[in-house]
């Protein structure tokens, strides 16, 4: 039983540090200080796969809920928003389509147009933001928030 | 040694506790689909609305859709979408004036679907009508083959979109029967909701195939008819009282 534990959890730590390893090439990759994904390691996917093909993913995803009603989070566009979105020093979300944001900045240089954002929202949960956010959540803001403000 | 095998022994039960127990408490609560998991045709939603309990002026469940979709007026009556809307009837002969809800009535042969150019309109197996944006190119044929005007077009940029609820210019809409409420494990929508919470009781929201679900026992204890039944289109929106 205890060698069992010991081994499962050799495993997961060989897991855990193997998962981001191929995550940052030297590059940064996002804004840093400003999103909840600044604070993590990795996308839903390795991120040079995320980099060639996140809209593959968008798109089936897309059809997915739609007409099937799949929920799941990973490839959600409403979760890569909840993640990616950056936040200004009071704690509001910056709308992610908006000048110089994770959506928007990159597909500016690589002169990729998209138009999802006239009908998704492009902040979390707006714009009933503080109703329907759950709590852990909104600390986590707080805390990029304070963050920011800081710096 | 002996300390720390009672230790991960306990530990052991504590994790078993918080992965089992969950996983018996939601295999009480009926059934919910997992979110990985498609829609099946086990399910289908209707609704029953005791017209007799439908308040004149009250209009809980249109403000708790508008609130739910996020639908933000622009002052224009003609052109604003509704998703549900208050209309009032009056009985020729014995001049009995009724209000009631009107919504997509999500019926098993949607003249909607079938004008549909792209299949944008369409019926997902749990018998839930709407429209698939990413395929709808606003052509409004929908918009008059549906007998009951339930349908609305988007006539201006919007920007204060919820989450839950995209929605743009240039498409058309109408109620989903809070498809990503019922998507979630919900077994109710925005209008019940708030019809229940007003005290009227009128709308009762729930699958139609569970002989024991609320909605189902509204419909067995009156004697519900659909609107114009003459056209055959086997709605699942029922009106009792009318
Ligand atoms: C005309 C409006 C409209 C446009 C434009 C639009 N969508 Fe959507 N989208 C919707 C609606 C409506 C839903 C259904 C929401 C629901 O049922 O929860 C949806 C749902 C989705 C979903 C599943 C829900 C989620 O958040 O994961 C994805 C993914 C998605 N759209 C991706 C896209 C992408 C990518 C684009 C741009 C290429 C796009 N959409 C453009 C209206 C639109
Ligand atoms: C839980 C947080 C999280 C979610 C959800 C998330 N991402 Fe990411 N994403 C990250 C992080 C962290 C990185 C940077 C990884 C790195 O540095 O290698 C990243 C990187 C990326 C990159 C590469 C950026 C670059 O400059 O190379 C793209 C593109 C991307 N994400 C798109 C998406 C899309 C699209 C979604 C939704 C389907 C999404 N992400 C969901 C955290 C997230
Ligand atoms: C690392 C740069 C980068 C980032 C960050 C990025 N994109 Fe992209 N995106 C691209 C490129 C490049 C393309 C074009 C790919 C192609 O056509 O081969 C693209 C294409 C798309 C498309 C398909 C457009 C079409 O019409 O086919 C969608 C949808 C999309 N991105 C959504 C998003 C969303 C949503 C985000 C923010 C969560 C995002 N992207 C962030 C670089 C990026």
């Amino acid at each position: 039983m205890l060698r069992l534990l010991i081994i499962s959890s050799l495993i997961f730590v060989c897991m855990a540090y193997l998962q981001p390893s191929h995550a940052h090439d030297g590059n940064p990759h996002i804004s840093p200080g400003k999103s909840k994904a600044d604070s993590q390691e990795a996308c839903v996917e390795p991120t040079d796969i995320m980099r060639k093909e996140h809209y593959l993913f968008l798109l089936h995803q897309r059809d997915e809920t739609v007409i099937n009603g799949i929920r799941t989070k990973n490839h959600s566009l409403a979760n890569c928003i909840d993640c990616h979105v950056s936040y200004d020093e009071k704690g509001k979300a910056i709308p992610i389509n908006a000048e110089g944001q994770f959506c928007q900045d990159c597909h500016v240089k690589t002169a990729t147009n998209i138009t999802c954002f006239s009908c998704h929202a492009a902040e979390p949960r707006y714009p009933n933001h503080e109703k329907t956010i759950s709590k852990d959540e909104l600390k986590e803001i707080s805390k990029i928030a304070k963050r920011i403000k800081d710096e | 040694m002996n300390n720390r095998r009672h230790f991960l022994v306990k530990s052991a039960s504590a994790l078993t506790m918080t992965f089992i127990v969950p996983s018996l408490l939601s295999s009480n609560a009926q059934a919910k689909k997992p979110l990985d998991q498609k829609v099946t045709d086990k399910k289908s939603w209707g609704m029953h609305i005791d017209v007799d309990k439908c308040a004149d002026g009250c209009t809980a469940c249109v403000d708790a859709c508008n609130e739910e979709n996020g639908l933000t007026g622009f002052g224009r009556p003609e052109t604003d979408s509704q998703w549900i809307r208050k209309i009032k009837i009056k009985d020729k002969t014995t001049e009995k004036i009724t209000t009631m809800p009107m919504l997509c009535q999500h019926c098993e042969n949607p003249p909607c679907c079938d004008v549909c150019p792209t299949g944008a309109s369409f019926k997902r197996v749990d018998g839930i009508v709407m429209v698939n944006q990413h395929t709808c190119i606003g052509c409004r044929y929908c918009m008059m083959a549906c007998p009951f005007k339930a349908r609305s077009f988007v006539h201006e940029t919007l920007t204060t979109q919820n989450t839950n609820a995209p929605r743009g210019k240039g498409c058309v809409e109408s109620c989903n029967l809070c498809v990503n409420k019922i998507d979630h494990g919900s077994d109710t929508t925005a209008c019940e909701d708030a019809c229940i919470k007003s005290g009227h009781n009128a709308i009762t929201f729930g699958d139609l195939k569970d002989s024991n679900s609320k909605v189902r026992l509204a419909i067995d204890s009156n004697s519900p008819r659909r609107l114009r039944d003459d056209l055959n289109l086997k709605q699942k929106v029922f009106y009792s009282n009318i």
